[in-house]
């Protein structure tokens, strides 16, 4: 606790030294500064209102996309035939840039609920490729235990199969609410929803409001970390692993 | 019940692991309990494998012939202790007792381990439990389910001798009159059974 303190404070003590070095609140906004721009933001009923609209559709979308990403995984697993014909899906969903799906969905969805859709189809190919690789890594020999004693199949789900999944799922969903929240917020700052996260970090840049912008930022970093906290704690009292 | 076993054979890679192998066991008979012996490597734990549904033979048969009793009509249900223990190593010794059948309750599951593991390893990762202790767990797995046939892969591997006794005692007074298949290069302290050697 005191090191990660102290690592924290250190970084803190580089960003201010570098904001004093610069000497300009428009170039480099201060530790001290931003931290003003987060209290006075606090206390309007707007920042928590964006910070609701973003964290509904964002979070919608990652709940939405994972759980596609894992149905589509368990359908490839029971069928290969199933996994040759996601694969290009899933290649191409990998590959396609977020800026290409933020403009194609914006013209097919409009803006209101643009970062729910963004963040379900970055989300899915994370989610199915870890649920892939888990599934395939179950131990054959606790399958054939469970094929010899008929274990039902919701029981081979918890005992067997979700174990295995721990690890995959753990680093995976870290990796997509990342990535979820990253190209939520960029769907956002060019579908321009109003009272969204994306909206005032677009505001905060015209304005040229530097202090504004970090501290919607550290907002973005925070809700995710306590968001991930969150799901990773329910999935560590979930399952057995 | 009648299992006929016919003339199974089975080869890897071109070699023969068995050949045209041979057993019946009624379970209505005295003898219904077999011992397999042979050396290692031999095709015991491929003949149990095969008999267990989980290979299949290149050729030759095995026929089942339900009585009334046995319900007729149904499938083969197994109790089997593999040749390793197959746990699930974060699950306590009860729960991988209980959960293998929704019919065993956890009490039943914990009255049956008690009878040959101390109480103090009942509820602990089976992780931590010692290979003497985590083969009971698997004993008592492949018993306690309701099951037509016991198949037993070197069951007293790991068991010192007073252990391996109280494990002997509690498979024959809890087996019923399901026949017992048993893999086993140690039998001091097995009941006597009809012997089929492999060579």
């Amino acid at each position: 606790m005191l090191k990660k303190s102290f690592i924290v404070i250190f970084w803190l003590l580089i960003w201010h030294l570098t904001s004093l070095l610069v000497h300009n609140n428009i170039m480099l906004a201060g530790p001290v500064n931003t931290i003003i721009a987060l209290k006075r933001m606090i206390l309007t009923g707007e920042y928590w209102q964006s910070i609701l609209f973003s964290a509904v559709r964002i979070m919608g979308g990652f709940f939405i996309g994972s759980i596609i990403g894992i149905l589509l995984a368990w359908l490839s697993y029971r069928e290969k035939y199933a996994e040759d014909i996601l694969k290009p899906f899933i290649t191409t969903l990998k590959a396609i840039p977020v800026a290409s799906f933020v403009i194609i969905l914006l013209i097919w969805a409009g803006n209101k609920i643009l970062s729910l859709y963004v963040s379900t189809l970055v989300v899915i190919p994370v989610l199915y490729l870890n649920t892939l690789s888990g599934l395939k890594a179950t131990d054959p020999k606790l399958l054939e235990m469970a094929e010899v004693f008929r274990m039902p199949m919701l029981r081979k789900l918890c005992y067997i199969y979700l174990p295995s999944l721990y690890p995959f799922w753990n680093s995976s969903l870290q990796a997509a609410l990342g990535m979820a929240w990253k190209s939520g917020v960029a769907a956002e700052v060019i579908g321009q929803p109003l009272k969204s996260v994306g909206n005032s970090l677009y505001q905060s840049k015209i304005y040229l409001e530097t202090a504004d912008l970090f501290a919607w930022t550290i907002t973005i970093i925070l809700t995710a970390m306590i968001l991930e906290k969150l799901i990773l704690k329910v999935l560590k009292v979930c399952i057995k692993a | 019940m009648l299992i006929q076993i016919r003339d199974i054979t089975k080869t890897y890679d071109g070699k023969i692991v068995l050949d045209r192998v041979n057993l019946m066991i009624d379970t209505a008979s005295d003898s219904r309990d077999v011992l397999l012996r042979g050396p290692s490597g031999i095709g015991k734990t491929t003949l149990l494998r095969i008999m267990a549904g989980l290979e299949t033979a290149d050729s030759g048969s095995i026929e089942i012939t339900m009585g009334e009793a046995a319900g007729g009509g149904k499938k083969l249900r197994v109790g089997m202790v593999f040749q390793e223990n197959r746990l699930l190593e974060q699950f306590s010794a009860v729960e991988n007792v209980a959960c293998v059948d929704p019919m065993i309750s956890r009490v039943r599951a914990r009255e049956a381990l008690g009878k040959i593991l101390e109480e103090e390893a009942l509820d602990k990762p089976v992780r931590e439990l010692s290979g003497g202790m985590q083969r009971r767990v698997a004993i008592v797995r492949a018993m306690l389910p309701a099951s037509d046939i016991l198949i037993m892969d070197e069951p007293l591997t790991g068991l010192d001798p007073e252990t391996r006794d109280r494990v002997i005692n509690y498979i024959m007074e809890n087996k019923g009159r399901r026949p017992i298949i048993i893999a086993s290069h140690e039998t001091e302290g097995l009941p006597k059974m009809r012997e089929l050697a492999l060579v």
